[in-house]
């Protein structure tokens, strides 16, 4: 028994390492007031990049940087398209979504097929994944950088009275969240399945961006999180031919518990712990 | 005058090369559901295709990747305008609109892959597994000592529910106790879920695993825990060389070589394909036991298959030698042998196949029902 739990418990760990990772990129990137719903296309860059790199050369320390740098690359196309043309946050996040699996397919198609012999670790990512955790955790609500991070969220207008380059510091929280997504992606295709297959990340953004909104914009209940939801994406492959309940029900609930979330925020009339200026751009001068 | 007959010629010439090129060239499309590169089912469509195109040297193809079931229409209308001649619809959910498309171009020649809907102009054809899933069924149920082989099963449908049942009963035929535990993931091409559903499989004790999925996930997932596997559909011996036991490939170059060859010859003019039905297995070559061609098994389990005992009509044979046996067999052009001879009975104990009697294309294309030994829920199962 104690091993069946054991067992869950490390399937739970390696299936939230990378949604544990785009889930921080996307709170630092939120908590500045920035939504990107392109995680799955970072994803997809990421793990396609850091697969080329490390089939190349071996390295994979080097081939997740690499990872992290087209994500934020990525990333920045996107705060680029909302902040300074201050084009639709939404559109803009979808778009690149598609571009992102549609670059990597496009571009992957020597790789196809291909795989690793010799796997990333899976264990660095975790232990990373949550080591950052706890430090941003740190930062955001114990250091005076959090603090400028937070208020370009919560009320940019006072933060840029107070002298904080919001855009500037927009763009840096976008480009963390890209890069964290791109190394989810290294994750993906160096150590969960070392192999390039189009369309490897699998939705798996898309859980991350319910994440971020389930974790309440907060990096340690986010670790919680990412666990919850490996566990239950795993459960809905163990439990089945075993329970009564249907593994349907295991695999929507990620969303189902988003869902909730969200209702409930509303009811409470308010929008939880979200900033306040999510989502929306701004320019000096205006309301 | 002179002068004259040397431009003359040449324009003669010219235009005969000119008319020729013209005639030389045939246009096949081809419409897949997934990516070219999902080294599963489109993929090896894909590789038909080419080996097609290096055999026929009049033929010119095209072929679009990715095409969500239900807007095949569109697709095939540009294809159509683009001066297809044939088109190949390569998903069961592209039937009923390969149909329509059909009706709407007489001229053009359609042929539907895994379908049973046909037209004067619309051929269906199918590279069938169950032989080789039996064949895998036997190494599985010699290789297993929890007695649990595991199964990640893609859809509920009638062609899974016949490839799961075939190689259930290659392990029982072996090992009559064992059973095939089924994890469905409800995808074709899934990794995640094809790694956690193998992952799952593993922790229960399955100690053999197959699947239906179009990546190696499951391959490099068993490798890992050092757990025997069977491929599927394209060469995966790479991918865990130590642990793929034999697996299922396929060739769809034979169908698509010989379709086209008569599409050419005109005896698959269209009116001329209400009828034609390909039903191809081991005997055409358009399916092939093992992780890669011509390795039917994989020589570092063939000690052990070889060890391992099973008993045929009362005697006492080799694993080894039953699959290489039954794989003459199937492949010969009348075969004795048959997974779904009867007598069988379905899991919940009706009878299906009576003693004797084997079962027909349709009823195969049509199987709702899965034999004993057979755990997991299924859909749309007859109680």
């Amino acid at each position: 028994m104690t091993e069946e739990v054991l067992q869950a418990l490390l399937r739970a760990l390696s299936f939230g390492t990378p949604l544990l990772l785009a889930t921080l990129g996307g709170i630092v990137n939120e908590r500045a007031g920035v939504v990107n719903l392109g995680v799955e296309g970072m994803m997809a860059v990421g793990a396609l990049a850091a697969f080329g790199l490390a089939s190349a050369s071996g390295a994979w320390p080097m081939a997740v940087g690499l990872a992290a740098l087209l994500g934020a690359l990525a990333a920045l196309l996107h705060g680029f398209v909302t902040l300074t043309l201050r084009a639709n946050t939404y559109v803009s996040g979808l778009a690149l979504s598609m571009l992102g699996l549609g670059v990597s397919g496009l571009l992957g198609k020597p790789y196809e097929g291909a795989f690793l012999f010799e796997s990333a670790p899976e264990l660095p990512f975790t232990l990373a994944a949550g080591g950052l955790a706890v430090l941003l955790w740190g930062v955001l609500f114990f250091t005076r950088p959090g603090l400028v991070l937070r208020s370009v969220g919560e009320n940019p207008a006072a933060a840029d009275a107070l002298g904080i380059p919001v855009l500037a510091v927009r763009y840096l929280a976008v480009a963390f969240g890209g890069a964290l997504a791109g190394v989810a992606g290294a994750f993906l295709s160096l150590a969960y399945q070392p192999a390039w297959t189009d369309g490897m990340t699998g939705g798996l953004g898309w859980i991350a961006v319910a994440l971020v909104i389930f974790s309440g914009w907060h990096p340690l209940r986010a670790v919680l999180g990412a666990v919850f939801f490996g566990l239950l994406y795993y459960l809905q492959f163990r439990l089945q031919s075993q329970s009564q309940v249907p593994t349907e029900l295991f695999a929507a609930m990620p969303y189902l518990l988003v869902v909730g979330v969200l209702a409930l925020a509303g009811v409470r009339r308010s929008r939880g712990a979200a900033p306040a200026a999510l989502g929306r751009s701004y320019q000096r001068g205006e309301r | 005058m002179r002068r004259h007959g040397w431009w003359l010629t040449l324009l003669v010439l010219g235009l005969c090369s000119a008319a020729q090129a013209e005639e030389k060239k045939f246009k096949a499309c081809f419409i897949y559901v997934g990516p070219v590169g999902d080294i599963g089912w489109s993929y090896a469509h894909d590789e038909a295709r080419k080996l097609a195109l290096k055999e026929l040297p009049w033929l010119e193809t095209q072929y679009v990747e990715s095409v969500p079931e239900g807007q095949a229409l569109p697709v095939i209308d540009r294809l159509v305008k683009g001066g297809c001649k044939a088109v190949f619809t390569t998903s069961f959910g592209f039937m009923d609109q390969t149909l329509e498309a059909a009706k709407k171009y007489p001229e053009v020649v359609f042929a539907h892959a895994t379908g049973f809907k046909r037209a004067p102009n619309m051929a269906t054809y199918m590279a069938d597994f169950y032989q080789l899933y039996y064949l895998n069924g036997l190494m599985a149920g010699a290789l297993t000592k929890t007695g649990k082989v595991g199964y990640v099963a893609a859809f509920p449908i009638p062609e899974l529910k016949r490839h799961i049942s075939a190689f259930a009963l290659g392990v029982r035929a072996v090992n009559p106790e064992a059973t095939v535990n089924l994890k469905w993931i409800n995808a074709w091409v899934s990794p995640t879920k094809a790694r956690e559903a193998a992952e799952a499989l593993m922790a229960e004790g399955n100690d053999v695993l197959a699947f239906t999925e179009d990546t190696a996930t499951v391959v490099q997932a068993a490798g890992r825990k050092k757990v025997p596997v069977f491929a599927h559909y394209s060469p995966m011996y790479r991918f865990s060389p130590d642990f793929v036991v034999s697996g299922q490939l396929v060739h769809w170059e034979k169908i698509y070589i010989d379709f086209l060859k008569k599409v050419r010859e005109g005896a698959y003019a269209p009116g001329k394909l209400q009828d034609v039905d390909y039903w191809w297995l081991l005997h055409e070559g358009a399916v092939e036991l093992g992780t890669q061609p011509g390795m039917p098994i994989n020589p570092k389990w063939v000690d052990a298959l070889k060890k391992a005992q099973m008993t045929v009509e009362g005697k006492p044979v080799s694993v080894h030698d039953r699959v290489m046996a039954l794989l003459k067999d199937m492949s010969s052009s009348k075969p004795s042998f048959d997974p779904f001879q009867g007598p069988l009975t379905d899991r919940q104990g009706k009878a299906r196949v009576p003693a004797g009697k084997g079962m027909s294309i349709q009823e195969l294309n049509q199987m709702q029902w899965v034999v004993p030994g057979v755990v997991g829920p299924v859909a749309d199962e007859p109680q």
